[in-house]
């Protein structure tokens, strides 16, 4: 690692944006195979400097590498798909890839616990909403994005503020920090008979009780609240009397 | 065992791919689909500073984060119906006047 390497990433990241703006939908003639190349060069790009420059050489790089491109690639999709449901298919394809990282961070249960809530529930929740309220076609407003030059450059700006900053100056731990006293990890040497997932629960519910009580509150307001607002009747105002009642609309068009 | 810092930047990559999409999409569901992604990147970000701090606290906060999304999904496709049912459409522009 040396002080070229936020330069190379800043660039990388510059193509990247090239490539998720011309991916948008848009208005008038499409440039799809540009976007695609660009996203594949700054891909290759990024792989290429994590692996020469800042990826610490152990063998499961490999899998590293894998996973934070088909994560990467299914994010720019989710964002970039003009079909609601396909988005939601390759957001399916993150949550996977994510998963993944975190198992090989030795975050086992959280990485269970993010398929089961995310691919599981919330997707589950999502796929219902778009099959509910999609209209026929494809309208509109899912062809055309609103101001892909400024959010691109947006994006270009929080990644490269990040990402160059962190590969610029790594983090170091401070010290002492290693001999904190909640120091459980799955492998770690001290606690060989502890897994990952006893040990999370033993800190949650010792250290972070209080959290978890407020997290369940919070879980049973949301519940109550998301009831309240699905049973309330509001009076429609649609502009013409073309569109279809809610949930004619499998029965009628074939949805996808 | 990857170090931190190339977690650090696909973190933030998925992040900042999330903010995109919120700002760019006008389908109401798109853009809430946008604002997992960037949970997503997050919860990288927070396991990978537990790793990198050899400690459990980041991993308990992301299961904290994961109850914050899944109150956020709820209530956020509840009220998404909800302007569905008025309106009729999933456009956000419809409801540009809320802008005052």
């Amino acid at each position: 690692m040396n002080d070229m390497t936020p330069y190379i990433l800043y660039s990388l990241f510059a193509a990247g944006a090239v490539a998720v703006y011309f991916r948008m939908p848009r208005a008038g003639e499409s440039k799809l195979g540009v976007g695609a190349i660009f996203g594949i060069a700054s891909l290759v790009g990024l792989l290429a400097v994590l692996h020469t420059r800042i990826a610490a050489p152990v063998d499961s790089r490999w899998y590293f590498y894998l996973f934070s491109t088909i994560a990467i690639a299914a994010a720019a999709r989710v964002v970039t798909h003009p079909r609601p449901i396909w988005s939601a298919m390759y957001f399916i394809l993150v949550v996977i890839a994510v998963a993944a990282l975190l198992v090989l961070f030795g975050a086992e249960f959280v990485a269970i616990a993010v398929v089961i809530i995310y691919a599981g529930a919330i997707l589950v929740t999502y796929l219902f909403v778009i099959m509910l309220a999609q209209q026929s076609g494809s309208p509109m407003y899912d062809r055309r994005a609103r101001e892909p030059f400024a959010a691109v450059v947006a994006g270009f700006l929080i990644t490269g503020v990040i990402a160059g900053k962190i590969a610029e100056s790594p983090p170091a731990l401070p010290s002492g920090v290693a001999q904190a006293s909640d120091m459980i990890l799955a492998d770690s040497a001290n606690a060989p008979e502890l897994g990952n997932t006893l040990a999370i629960g033993n800190m949650v519910m010792t250290r972070y009780v209080v959290a978890l009580e407020i997290a369940g509150a919070l879980l049973l307001i949301s519940m109550i609240g998301a009831i309240a607002l699905s049973r309330k009747n509001v009076p429609s105002e649609a502009f013409d009397g073309s569109a279809m009642p809610l949930g004619q609309l499998g029965k009628e068009v074939d949805p996808y | 065992m990857p170090g931190a810092t190339e977690y650090i930047i696909v973190g933030a990559i998925l992040f900042a791919l999330g903010a995109v999409g919120f700002l760019t999409r006008r389908n109401l569901i798109v853009m809430f689909l946008s604002t997992e992604v960037m949970f997503q990147g997050v919860v990288v970000n927070v396991v990978a500073f537990a790793r990198f701090h050899h400690n459990l606290q980041g991993q308990a906060f992301a299961l904290f984060l994961l109850v914050i999304a899944a109150v956020e999904a709820g209530l956020a496709l509840g009220m998404i119906m909800l302007l569905f049912k008025r309106k009729r459409t999933l456009d956000v522009d419809v409801w540009s006047m809320m802008r005052g």
